[in-house]
């Protein structure tokens, strides 16, 4: 009788662990990003919420230690290595990291998000189209300045994709309206620096009657140079994206309207992609492999009501 | 004001006189005025990283102090609503805290300079950005807090960290070239063995050193904070240790110790930041910025050098002219 | 005064010695000058194969400049340098070493993360593999060998430099002259930093160099050793050749005359008044480098206690002990008759306690400090008022030590490291006699120092301790110690083998007690 209990006990101990073992099996998601700012606070978010609407799964958010693509790559690797699933990525670099996103791409599904890397083997992008971004900026600024005007733009890395296709696509969308981008003056993401340009920009070149911030930092320190200028409401200022400055000045009228991404539906609808795509389910993949998630213009009239929904998605 | 100082105004002028003949509004009161808060701002850390230098040492550990206690300061009062002075006054005492850690590493744990300030770049902004979670820590939109503007009010168009720049270098000046400790300093950075064999405990000279410099960088750092209203911890004056060293090393310090001008510092902040100026205001693509800087330097050093030679042959030529006779 | 023409002696067996000695290199009228200083006035000079020349003057009298000439680095101004019968106006530092000039300097070139035949053949070293250029070691060793052995090297090619004495290093820098073929090998002070067992195997080299057909010009202020190797000296006074004396015409007497210009007797000076009082005693101290030996030593004032031992004996380390520079570990310091705890420099300076180090330009001075800046270091926050140092009350002191030791140099804010060693020394003292010594430790005080320079400290020591300070005065120079100490002291390995009284100074008793042996007629100490 004794042994029988024993016994029963263990058998029961075993099962108990055989099980709690498989519930560690849990499929693991990643979403990797390229740099620390707010901006991608909203991307983690987002994630946090599809993990509430995932149970099955385990969904992770990563800062590299250093925006470097290299370092991203290898964050890849091991993050491979210690078992997950599949990754979304945020590259700050895929046009040189093909081989890398290649490797990774043959043992787990790759997505990306923010900057794409279409000659890979990435499964599909999920983001804004960084042209069409730019083209909502530049038909605002039309709008803006029905008379025309002369604009330099200020942004953070001169060299970045993403910064290449706003602008590229702002001057496209300004052609032919009597509005010139003059120049673009890049901070390698130096706040200071970033502040230094617009106020040097004030002072050598009084012919510009309009700026553009194409990083998210950028439009604060516009905000912040324009007023020590005393010079707010003088120069149109179109935006992107959704620094709490940014918002403020929008409210006040400073700027015209910001083109914000949506980068809470990159980390959410990222996640739940992912998650069917590893059950099986192909269906949201279009043949193009783009997925665009669209931009949307806030200004005056719309920006109480989208902070109040950046909040509650944050908060919640 | 010795020659070598005497050259760097030279260069600075030359290159001022040159962007101001390609575009006037260099001399524009709006454009002085927006360098010279600049100046203020970089010159403060450099003449701190000065007095570490001249006893051959280094702090790498600058940059990343401004972006840690710039964090701390902006979150205290923008997030926790702590009062400004306050708030000023720890991120002081916590940057003084800071400067004595290096000084007792370095000085009684005998461990080298490099390592421990390098150690420092990597711990502060790290902890910088653990602290606010790798978020960017600002104000919120609109506040206004009574009498923080100081730090990036203008007197007259004059900036007051241009103000406290002068009254800082002063200072400074007194103490390394007038002053006791001023000799001990240049005593221990010229032989530190010979130093102590005369009886000067080097240990002390060496730590104030350190001490002094992180207090200054602190400084800074709230000044930083202030000119760029929000502080992200991970790019927040980056490599900007490396200004600091260049003014030093452009305004006659030795790498090695023992030599060393405060007006050479000075007159080195001035020209980085006029180099940085004339970039933007020349309409030179953004991306050549460093590029500018390094050239114009080493023209500049290098010509410097020539005439420094050029003049030794001069005197030998003459002196063996004379007792030839 | 006449040439005695030295033949070379035995016929060494590999070089071939020539029969007529003829001079290969020939100075004539040779001047020099820098700004404000005629180096060398019109020197001529002879130099022919196997001949050993002492070349002997006070600092600043040209040897140096000669050397620079003689070695291409610098040019003169005026006469020839005949090689070989063809006159040229200057050499080069490659035509110097084609004419087969070589040196040994008194601060050895050698790199100590090398052996020895690395050291000998660096820059010419011999190759193989064509391309790939790589060192061929086994032929250098093999060249390396022969030249150790006719030197009576005992060690070997492989030997790594740092772990040879300053002897056998020397005899490495002789090895790479060997082995460039040198006609000429200047040795320049080779005997100031040696052991005297070391000396002896020294002037036995210089033999064989001799006998090999190699000349040798021997720099030195070691009057005995210039009287036992030369076969002529030359003197040199003031860039001028003032004495040239044949081997029988050689004495000591002779030469300082020559080199200063008046007769010096280096005689001993006794004591004014007994010695006083205990300034300060050691009792039972361990130092970190001889923890096994408990050193006791008292140093009275107005005495000058000579501390004498062989290299390595611990007397730099006990002065470093007393100094604060270095812990002890086991018994007290008493400084009139108070136990005191010196830990640091700073500790034994406000006590009093002085030490003038052994390295000069290392630790004793601030080479690029001026003289009055290095004067008022120690004792700084007097020169200033309020915490901002007077530039008067610094100069004021300057000049007037500059005058109280006769210290030569241009103005006291010349900068120190470009005065001579002697006059170095002197600062060094002077920055401590601005202060009140109770105690003075003299580390080798002397050293590379010429005989009026010389001459001028001892003076001061005996001044110092006539006035009631104590002075311990460490040295291993026998004259010294025997000339100018009241009393001695010996140390072996750690500890203090003997003391001597006057009646009892000798060399053989002080050697005796530095090898650890008691002495006949004389107290021991355990």
């Amino acid at each position: 009788m004794k042994h029988a209990m024993t016994f029963t006990a263990l058998v029961a101990a075993s099962l108990m662990l055989g099980i709690s073992a498989q519930a560690q099996d849990k499929q693991q998601l990643a979403f990797v990003v390229n740099a620390a700012s707010d901006f991608w606070k909203l991307a983690e978010a987002g994630v946090n919420k599809a993990q509430e609407e995932l149970p099955n799964y385990e969904v992770q958010f990563r800062y590299p230690a250093q925006g470097t693509a290299a370092l991203q790559n290898s964050l890849m690797d091991d993050l491979v290595a210690a078992g997950t699933d599949a990754i979304m990525i945020s590259s700050a670099d895929p046009a040189n990291s093909i081989d890398a996103f290649n490797r990774i791409a043959a043992q787990v599904p790759l997505f990306t998000t923010d900057s794409d890397a279409p000659q890979s083997d990435r499964i599909a992008y999920l983001g804004s189209s960084n042209t069409l971004a730019g083209v909502q900026a530049g038909e605002e600024m039309v709008k803006a300045l029905p008379d025309g005007g002369k604009c330099m733009g200020f942004v953070g890395f001169l060299g970045a994709d993403n910064a290449k296709e706003r602008i590229a696509g702002f001057k496209q969308a300004i052609e032919g309206h009597n509005i010139e981008l003059v120049d673009v003056r890049g901070d390698d993401v130096d706040f200071a620096r970033a502040r230094t340009n617009v106020d040097d920009v004030l002072v050598a070149n009084p012919e510009i009657t309009c700026m553009v911030g194409f990083y998210s930092y950028n439009p604060p320190k516009i905000y912040e140079a324009l007023q020590a200028a005393g010079k707010l409401g003088q120069i149109t200022v179109v935006a992107f994206d959704e620094d709490p400055v940014t918002l403020g000045a929008v409210r006040e009228g400073s700027f015209a309207s910001t083109v914000v991404q949506q980068p809470y539906e990159w980390g959410y609808q990222g996640m739940k992609l992912m998650a069917a795509y590893l059950e099986g389910d192909k269906s949201g993949i279009p043949e193009d492999g783009l997925i665009i998630v669209p931009t949307k213009v806030i200004n005056a009239e719309n920006v109480d009501e989208f902070e109040a929904d950046l909040k509650a998605k944050i908060g919640g | 004001m010795s020659k070598k100082d005497t050259g760097l105004l030279v260069l600075i002028l030359v290159v001022a006189a040159g962007v101001y003949l390609r575009n006037p509004l260099f001399l524009s009161p709006n454009n002085i005025s927006n360098t010279a808060n600049l100046i203020g701002l970089f010159g403060l850390f450099s003449i701190a990283q000065g007095f570490v230098i001249i006893t051959g040492g280094i702090d790498l550990s600058s940059g990343s102090m401004i972006a840690l206690l710039g964090v701390l300061f902006v979150d205290l009062v923008g997030n926790k609503g702590v009062p400004w002075p306050i708030a000023l006054v720890i991120v002081l005492i916590l940057g003084i805290l800071l400067g004595l850690a290096h000084a007792l590493l370095i000085t009684r744990l005998k461990m080298p300079p490099f390592v421990v300030t390098l150690c420092g770049l990597l711990i502060y902004r790290g902890v910088a950005r653990g602290y606010t979670g790798d978020a960017t820590a600002g104000f919120p939109f609109g506040s206004t807090y009574p009498g923080l503007d100081f730090f990036t009010a203008r007197v007259y168009g004059v900036p007051t960290s241009l103000l406290l720049l002068v009254v800082v270098a002063v200072i400074a000046w007194v103490v390394l070239h007038r002053s006791v400790f001023g000799r001990y300093l240049f005593a221990v950075g010229k032989n530190e063995e010979a130093a102590r064999f005369s009886g000067i405990r080097t240990n002390l000279v060496i730590g104030a050193a350190y001490v002094i410099c992180a207090a200054l960088t602190a400084l800074s750092a709230v000044f930083f904070a202030m000119y760029t209203r929000s502080v992200s911890p991970s790019s927040q004056a980056n490599f900007y240790e490396l200004y600091a060293i260049a003014a030093a090393v452009l305004g006659g310090f030795s790498l090695r110790g023992g030599e060393g001008s405060i007006i050479g510092v000075v007159l080195g902040a001035i020209l980085l930041q006029i180099l940085q100026n004339l970039v933007n205001l020349l309409g030179i693509p953004s991306s050549l910025n460093f590029a500018v800087m390094g050239t114009v330097i080493l023209i500049g050093v290098l010509v410097d050098q020539q005439l420094g030679v050029y003049r030794a042959h001069r005197r030998l030529v003459e002196a063996a002219r004379e007792t030839a006779d | 005064m006449t040439l005695s023409q030295s033949a070379t002696g035995a016929p060494a067996p590999a070089a071939p010695a020539p029969a007529a000695a003829e001079p290969f290199l020939r100075l004539s009228g040779v001047r020099k000058s820098y700004p404000g200083v005629l180096a060398l006035d019109g020197l001529d000079l002879e130099i022919r194969p196997g001949e050993v020349i002492g070349l002997v003057g006070e600092n600043g009298a040209g040897k140096s400049t000669l050397m620079k000439i003689l070695g291409g680095v610098t040019t003169p101004d005026s006469g020839t340098i005949e090689v070989d019968g063809v006159p040229y106006a200057a050499l080069t530092v490659g035509g110097s070493l084609r004419a087969g000039i070589a040196f040994v300097h008194q601060e050895l070139n050698l790199f100590d993360n090398l052996d020895v035949a690395a050291n000998v053949f660096i820059g010419r070293e011999p190759r193989h593999f064509g391309v790939l250029n790589l060192v061929d070691t086994a032929r250098q060793r093999a060249a390396v060998l022969p030249l150790l052995e006719q030197l009576g090297a005992n060690f070997s090619p492989d030997t790594p430099v740092s772990k040879l004495s300053l002897a056998q290093q020397q005899l490495v820098e002789i090895a790479k002259a060997l082995s460039q073929d040198a006609r000429l090998v200047i040795l320049d002070e080779p005997t100031s930093s040696l052991p005297i067992a070391e000396t002896e195997k020294l002037l036995a080299v210089i033999d064989r160099l001799r006998a090999r057909g190699i000349a040798v010009i021997f720099v030195s202020h070691r009057l005995g050793e210039i009287e036992r190797a030369c076969d002529r000296v030359v003197v040199l006074r003031d860039g001028r050749l003032v004495g040239k004396l044949a081997k029988d015409e050689i004495s000591h007497d002779r030469l300082v005359k020559l080199m200063i210009g008046r007769e010096l007797k280096v005689i001993y000076a006794p004591p004014k008044a007994d010695r006083g009082a205990v300034a300060l005693a050691a009792r039972d101290i361990r130092t970190a480098a001889y923890p096994h030996h408990a050193v006791s030593l008292d140093l009275h004032g107005g005495e000058i206690l000579g501390l004498a031992g062989l290299v390595g004996s611990g007397r730099t380390e006990l002065a470093r002990a007393f100094f604060g520079i270095d812990p002890i570990y086991g018994g007290t310091l008493v400084s009139n008759g108070k136990p005191i705890r010196i830990a640091g420099a700073r500790d034994a300076v406000e006590h009093g306690i002085f030490l003038v180090p052994e390295d000069r330009k290392g630790t004793g001075i601030l080479l690029d400090l001026s003289v009055a800046e290095n004067i008022s270091l120690p004792n700084l926050t007097a020169y200033a008022v309020a915490a901002l140092v007077s530039a008067e009350r610094e100069r004021g002191q300057a000049e007037q030590s500059r005058s109280q030791l006769a210290i030569k140099v241009p103005t006291v804010d010349t900068r120190t490291g470009s005065l001579s060693g002697g006059n170095q020394q002197k600062v060094v003292l002077a920055k401590w006699l601005a202060m009140a010594p109770r105690v003075i430790i003299f580390d080798e005080p002397t050293r590379g120092i010429d005989i009026g320079a010389k001459s001028e400290i001892y003076r001061l020591m005996r001044a110092l301790a006539d006035s009631g300070v104590a002075v311990l005065m460490i040295s291993s120079d026998m004259e010294e110690v025997i000339g100018v100490s009241d009393r001695i002291a010996v140390m072996h390995e750690g500890g203090i083998s003997g003391m001597l009284e006057r009646d009892q100074f000798s060399e053989e008793n002080v050697l005796l007690l530095a090898v650890g042996k008691p002495v006949g007629s004389g107290r021991n100490v355990q």
